[in-house]
């Protein structure tokens, strides 16, 4: 019964979220009086789809703060202190794989680089690539917090390949490659899973729960850029052999 | 209106359903949490679907086309000063209102017990998003390269990397990745767009992409200061 009363009790993200859309409002209120002069019912249509997006997220914060944040620590710390703790490597894959195959911005994207290399890039070895890439970033990302590495020995190290790549990689590849990096950090990763990450290193003996647990969405973001990057590669050598 | 939100209502089921039923088959299997654990899990996902939808379904009806229309209104006022310090409100505003932005300093509060105050690490980020397009816009005016303005981006971030304190290391990354969000993303390529658009001449296409890479640039930077004022 306490956890219904704790999912209808919602004072904090009401008012916390008013704030966080009362500059924008107060912005295009500005806007509106000094140069667009749009008018009245026009703004009341933008207004109406405001209001729309405020009641949307305060449901979605409070999803997050009563259920996926506690509900997602608390598997985390379960898997955390369970002696086959090392699962958490082959669930963070089919975890990041789930997120990121059925994510609509990734078929998005798929369709612009089908568009980009000019048909000879299909949607499906995109939509598989940039899959397999979060499924196996979301695995680097557990096994760094049960292993207890620095971040710096991924994001570094990454980042550096990926200006490598440049060279090798066409143009459009390129700029769909860096505009793709938050396309793969969807809704479940940002929420969810990530706090799995943050309940298994707050249980692990000698991790630190800010530490270790933070630095999934960092690496989650190098995958599609890497992935995109070796398809163009491939797709160039192909072309050209 | 009402194909729109079938359409909108399966993207939102595709994006939640498989990790829950992940999480469902586990809970069966191999977790055996408790089951009030567990409801929480089942209702946390009600709400952030049904949440998502409304607030998808909002940005397509009301943020979308109000960043649309600031993107395009803004150069016009022909004055550099006014339109990079009003990119720089505008940046700073929508991070404000960011969800993922949010979330992020919600699991930090909740697993630290307030290491950063959750309000000081929103306003950090905010504001480095905002110094970031203002930047990003002042640079399409200039014509700077962006591959030079994201390689000495990327270099400071490399540098500092040394001397922020390790614990903070891994928000400063994150926070660069969750301002890549559903909310700053379609405002700061409308304002981009508009900005190249005004400047006709320009590779339009090349240069009005590349703010958000820029954009991702600062909160990094950004948490990394905090980083060292806190830690």
């Amino acid at each position: 019964m306490n956890i219904i009363l704790d999912f209808l009790d919602f004072r904090h993200v009401a008012f916390e979220l008013l704030l966080a859309f009362a500059p924008l409002v107060l912005f295009f209120a500005y806007m509106q009086k000094r140069a667009l002069h749009l008018p009245n019912s026009y703004v009341l249509r933008l207004m109406k789809g405001v209001a729309l997006s405020y009641v949307g997220l305060v449901l979605f914060l409070q999803g997050v703060t009563q259920g996926f944040l506690p509900a997602g620590t608390e598997i985390g710390r379960i898997i955390g202190e369970a002696p086959w703790r090392w699962a958490l490597v082959p669930l963070g894959f089919f975890f990041g794989l789930a997120a990121t195959a059925a994510e609509p911005a990734v078929r998005v994207l798929a369709i612009e680089m089908e568009k980009a290399s000019g048909g000879t890039v299909k949607q499906k070895p995109v939509l598989v690539t940039l899959s397999l890439g979060v499924g196996i970033f979301v695995a680097l990302a557990m096994f760094k917090l049960l292993a207890g590495i620095s971040i710096i020995w991924f994001v570094v190290p990454g980042y550096l390949l990926a200006l490598i790549m440049t060279r090798f990689s066409t143009p459009s590849f390129i700029s769909v490659a860096f505009d793709a990096g938050g396309v793969a950090t969807g809704p479940m990763t940002v929420t969810f899973v990530m706090a799995i990450a943050l309940g298994a290193a707050g249980a692990l003996e000698g991790r630190n729960a800010v530490a270790d647990g933070f630095g999934l969405i960092a690496l989650v973001a190098l995958a599609p850029i890497l992935s995109v990057m070796t398809l163009g590669i491939f797709y160039s050598r192909k072309r050209s052999g | 209106m009402h194909k729109e939100a079938v359409h909108l209502l399966r993207e939102v089921a595709l994006a939640i359903l498989p990790v829950s039923l992940i999480v469902c088959a586990l809970q069966l299997t191999l977790l055996h949490m408790p089951w009030d654990v567990f409801i929480r899990f089942a209702l946390g996902a009600v709400f952030v679907g049904g949440g998502l939808f409304l607030f998808l379904f909002g940005v397509k009806t009301g943020l979308l086309p109000m960043g649309e229309i600031i993107g395009a209104e803004l150069p016009k006022s022909g004055s550099v000063k006014y339109l990079v310090f009003m990119s720089f409100l505008l940046g700073t505003a929508i991070t404000v209102a960011e969800p993922d932005v949010r979330v992020l300093a919600h699991q930090l509060d909740f697993i630290s017990n307030g290491l950063v105050p959750r309000n000081i690490l929103i306003f950090v980020v905010a504001l480095s998003v905002g110094i970031c397009v203002g930047g990003a816009v002042l640079r399409i005016v200039v014509g700077v390269p962006i591959v030079k303005v994201l390689v000495a981006g990327y270099a400071v971030i490399l540098a500092l990397s040394f001397v922020t304190p390790e614990s903070f290391l891994p928000i400063a990354y994150d926070a660069g990745g969750v301002t890549t969000g559903p909310v700053t993303v379609p405002f700061i390529i409308a304002l981009g767009l508009g900005t190249v658009g005004v400047l006709r001449g320009r590779n339009s296409f090349s240069d009005g992409f590349g703010l958000v890479g820029l954009a991702s640039i600062g909160p990094v930077i950004g948490v990394m200061i905090l980083g060292m004022i806190y830690g």
